[in-house]
């Protein structure tokens, strides 16, 4: 059975995973500040999701650096957060980052300079933007996560009038 | 009437306590706002001002606990920030958050989706809410709609606000304990 860790998993755990949050009013199975450390030993882990909390961190490097150590070679991690474009994105006084469909490139592609800055490092399997109920009835949802240029060429000249939604990302860990 | 003026700056609201971390304002009491709690007592103050000093604190949630814990039950807590959209947001480098009509959503009863957001012990209802628009926009009406219809400024923040974009934003809370 696949060993899944819920990062912040508040009140939605998601089923036969392991949760992990702050607050004891959620459904977490492990207490911790883990924007910290993640009390887990090295390469357990299958799949990592972090949904809706990486806009909240201290420190998006140190977390996905955490993440990647607790995470075996291969495993997926699943990131789901607003776009910064999204009214959501600043709905809530806690959200410390705005990031767009291209934020992760830097843990994925990135030249080894900037290993300096992001130890870990990840592969973008594959990334999914959610838009508003108009633009996705217009087809522009499809054309954004099935063509990589026009999704390029959205986010450059479009996005602040065809506004996007939610962010999934899904990375393999590369060890 | 005692009146809290948090952040106060050089133009501390007529007849309230100032408060700010800088010695060359009207200040009456000093103290980072950052760096610990405020020197008050629970409960002290029948209306908290904070002009232009939520999108500069380090921990808003913190702040925000601040606030309420000195204000008494059913006083007000007076918050302007600039909306995310407008230029002024972006051209501050202190300027840590930007923030909507629904920032602060979080400490309303029943405000995060039906539920109360558990991060937080802080409630409060929110009195009024005024949103400034740029002045072509207040000609043209927005600011009239934005501000007496809820679900067209809903519609508004969603798909409008980048092109109409927001000004200030002017919330007035009642604490709840």
């Amino acid at each position: 059975m696949a060993r899944i860790l819920d990062v912040g998993c508040g009140r939605k755990k998601l089923t036969g995973s392991i949760g992990i949050d702050m607050s004891p009013a959620g459904q977490a199975d492990v207490l911790c500040d883990w924007t910290r450390t993640l009390p887990f030993a090295d390469s357990v882990f299958d799949q990592v999701r972090l949904i809706h909390v990486i806009e909240e961190v201290d420190n998006i490097f140190s977390v996905l650096a955490e993440v990647h150590r607790v995470a075996r070679p291969g495993a997926s991690v699943v990131i789901v957060t607003p776009h910064y474009t999204d009214h959501a994105s600043y709905c809530s006084p806690a959200h410390r980052w705005h990031l767009s469909s291209f934020s992760f490139w830097f843990f994925s592609d990135k030249p080894r300079e900037y290993d300096y800055y992001a130890p870990a490092d990840y592969r973008e399997v594959r990334v999914r933007v959610e838009m508003l109920k108009l633009w996705k009835i217009l087809g522009l949802q499809f054309l954004i996560n099935h063509f990589r240029p026009f999704r390029r060429f959205w986010e450059y000249y479009l996005s602040f009038m065809i506004r996007g939604k939610a962010i999934q990302w899904e990375l393999e860990v590369r060890k | 009437m005692r009146i809290l003026d948090v952040g106060c700056g050089p133009q501390k609201y007529p007849g309230s306590l100032g408060i700010d971390m800088n010695p060359n304002t009207a200040a009456d009491v000093l103290c980072h706002l950052d760096k610990g709690h405020l020197p008050f007592r629970d409960n002290s103050f029948d209306a908290v001002r904070a002009l232009h000093l939520i999108e500069h604190v380090s921990d808003v949630l913190a702040t925000m606990g601040e606030l309420h814990r000195v204000t008494r039950p059913g006083g007000t807590i007076l918050i302007v920030t600039p909306h995310y959209t407008d230029y002024t947001s972006f051209r501050d480098p202190t300027h840590r958050w930007h923030l909507n009509t629904e920032s602060f959503l979080y400490f309303y009863p029943g405000g995060m989706h039906g539920r109360d957001m558990w991060y937080t012990d802080v409630r409060m209802r929110e009195k009024h809410l005024q949103v400034k628009l740029l002045r072509i926009w207040r000609f043209m009406g927005f600011e009239l709609l934005v501000n007496h219809a809820r679900w067209f400024r809903r519609f508004w923040e969603q798909y409008l606000s980048f092109v109409i974009r927001g000004k200030v934003m002017e919330f007035t809370f009642e604490v709840i304990k």
